[in-house]
């Protein structure tokens, strides 16, 4: 009898433990961040909007905010301006891209390379770079222009690419990211692979790397995010140099008689970095650096 | 036979020149683009700089720029105690939404690509070219002919709620209704917009921590209460002061302190050593705030390999 008893109360479902919130409290934050979102997503709908908007409803008054008649005059006007600019649009293009490209990769190779060490070894006068860094983060772009003017025309990188690209590399905020989240390692991850046999350059690249895949990613959206708004500045002098932003930033500039093209250019400006956000976002998965680790 | 003498090195002496080797090529970069911008802010500062064509001329003046900049200039100082405590007030509002916003976007649902990046889209827009043309468009809608201040958006700052709320306003909404909204949302806004950045890297920082840990916790039986507190938190601390020091810096550079140094050295009396004096003290202000934050901060913050 009493057997029977605690047969049955091991056999009676244990109570559902309750993992999630309530039903209200996923309601509730459902509408929070769709509110949010609605109020975020207001300039963008509004770009998209404006892009597809004919020229008379752009000017209409009193205005309206969702396109009756959705056209794609915007971009071909776009496409005009373009074709009858000195410069051949595709150059502008190919511009942003070196720009970009070899900025976002040198710059995510290089911190996270001097990262590595100073987070994992100890070297003399470490305390006092993390401070400089940290300092250095503080002189803003604007106010140090005539020093780094001086500097950039010193080293012969005025009005090429270099002036551009180089100093992205060592930017002294994505060190500091990067080291941030590589302190977060196990040392007994990357002792184990010493162990194996694994030097300096594998364990940075098979270890470090893969396990701070969040880390780098957000770097490379960051970085890309402030290179493709660059327009070169005082640097980049030459037409032909001159970035993607900085031409359709002109065609914008033409001002009311423009507004057609300029709508059309917003989205493109938009949307390139927004997709690239998108991308590299769903790549950011849970990484696994103290999985099967018994310390 | 004696053996000849080969130099030997330990494994921990290797690795550590193999470290220096990776650090260099940032160092030097670092060195020569950041660290000796602020030697030559911190020079100019000391002098009176007259540009001529092509050159400059520099007097050495000593600390003359700074307290010509703290007794004598008409601004100086409201606006950098004005930035020092809107600094102050705003970053802890910031963190705060940033770290509830990252752990909300961070759970799986479908399309969360697309909602964490309606949140970092106050950082896109922030570009040029899309600045200008939504600068244009308001223009257009509010009659087309006058132009309107560039107030819906300024490149440094990204956008601007009267800006959003004057659209709104374009459309036909009440005046009376709209200044109730400004009012609630605009402190909201101004963090929302300040926040992109900061959501992205607690995403990334939410994502390190390992799934074993909550596994662990889960099978525990410990509550998502518990396991936030007693997880969730404690691994994302570092990269909770990683972040307060990016909103510091982030919110300090766009601060109006920095944009008084910036006009008076690319402007007016171009001024270049006033300049420098005022953006080295405001960095020296901002510097220390720092460093007492993140002091207080790290005492409470769990270290994984400490």
């Amino acid at each position: 009898m009493a057997k029977k008893e605690t047969l049955r109360r091991i056999k009676r479902k244990p109570k559902e433990v309750m993992l999630n919130r309530s039903i209200a409290g996923n309601a509730g934050l459902l509408f929070f961040i769709s509110l949010m979102g609605v109020i975020m997503f207001l300039p963008m709908l509004f770009t998209i909007m404006n892009a597809f908007k004919p020229l008379d409803e752009m000017f209409y008054f009193p205005p309206r905010f969702f396109v009756r008649n959705p056209t794609m005059d915007n971009f071909f006007d776009l496409g005009v301006l373009l074709s009858t600019s000195w410069v051949p649009f595709s150059r502008y293009v190919l511009n942003t891209l070196i720009i970009t490209g070899f900025g976002v990769v040198g710059h995510v190779l290089i911190s996270s390379m001097a990262a590595y060490p100073i987070s994992k070894h100890d070297f003399p006068g470490q305390k006092v770079l993390l401070r400089m860094v940290v300092l250095s983060l503080m002189f803003a772009g604007a106010v140090t222009a005539i020093p780094n003017y001086i500097i950039i025309s010193a080293l012969g990188m005025n009005n090429t690419y270099l002036a551009v690209i180089v100093p992205a590399f060592s930017y002294s905020l994505g060190f500091y990211l990067m080291k941030n989240f590589i302190d977060q390692l196990p040392d007994s991850l990357l002792e184990s692979a010493r162990m194996d046999g694994a030097k300096e350059l594998r364990v940075y690249w098979s270890i470090v790397m893969p396990n701070v895949k969040p880390a780098w990613l957000t770097l490379t959206i960051l970085q890309f995010q402030v290179l493709w708004g660059t327009t070169g500045g005082q640097f980049l002098r030459s037409e032909q140099l001159k970035p993607l932003n900085y031409a359709l930033g002109q065609i914008v500039a033409g001002n009311i008689a423009r507004q057609g093209a300029g709508s059309a250019v917003g989205l493109i400006m938009m949307s390139v970095p927004v997709t690239f956000f998108i991308v590299s976002q769903s790549k950011i998965l849970q990484t696994m650096a103290t999985s099967g680790m018994k310390e | 036979m004696m053996a000849k003498k080969r130099f030997v090195m330990t494994i921990r002496t290797r690795e550590r020149l193999q470290g220096m080797l990776f650090v260099l090529p940032w160092f030097c970069g670092f060195m020569l683009f950041f660290v000796r911008n602020m030697y030559e802010t911190l020079i100019f500062s000391l002098n009176k700089i007259t540009p001529h064509l092509g050159h400059y001329d520099s007097d050495f003046v000593a600390f003359e720029n700074y307290i010509y900049a703290f007794r004598g200039h008409a601004q100086f100082l409201q606006v950098l105690y004005n930035s020092m405590s809107n600094l102050l007030i705003d970053v802890p509002m910031i963190i705060f939404f940033a770290l509830f916003m990252a752990l909300i976007l961070n759970r799986k649902f479908k399309g969360r690509g697309v909602i964490r990046a309606l949140f970092f889209l106050p950082v896109i827009i922030a570009t040029d070219g899309v600045t200008l043309m939504l600068n244009m468009a308001n223009a257009v809608m509010a009659g087309g002919i006058q132009n309107l201040p560039s107030e819906f958006m300024s490149t440094t700052e990204g956008m601007n709620v009267m800006g959003l709320m004057r659209m709104l306003s374009n459309y036909g909404i009440p005046a009376n209704v709209l200044g109730y909204v400004a009012d609630v949302t605009g402190r909201i806004y101004t963090i929302m917009r300040a926040s992109g950045v900061q959501i992205v890297i607690f995403i990334a920082a939410l994502q390190s921590v390992s799934p074993a840990m909550y596994e662990v916790a889960h099978i525990e039986g410990a509550t998502p209460y518990e396991t936030f507190w007693k997880i969730t938190l404690p691994m994302i601390s570092p990269l909770i002061i990683t972040n307060v020091v990016y909103t510091i810096v982030d919110n300090y550079t766009v601060s109006p302190v920095v944009e008084l140094a910036k006009n008076t050295g690319t402007s007016g009396s171009y001024d270049f050593g006033l300049s420098a004096a005022m953006s080295m003290s405001s960095a020296v202000c901002v510097g220390l705030i720092l460093f007492a934050v993140v002091w207080l901060l790290s005492r409470f913050t769990f270290y994984q390999n400490a």
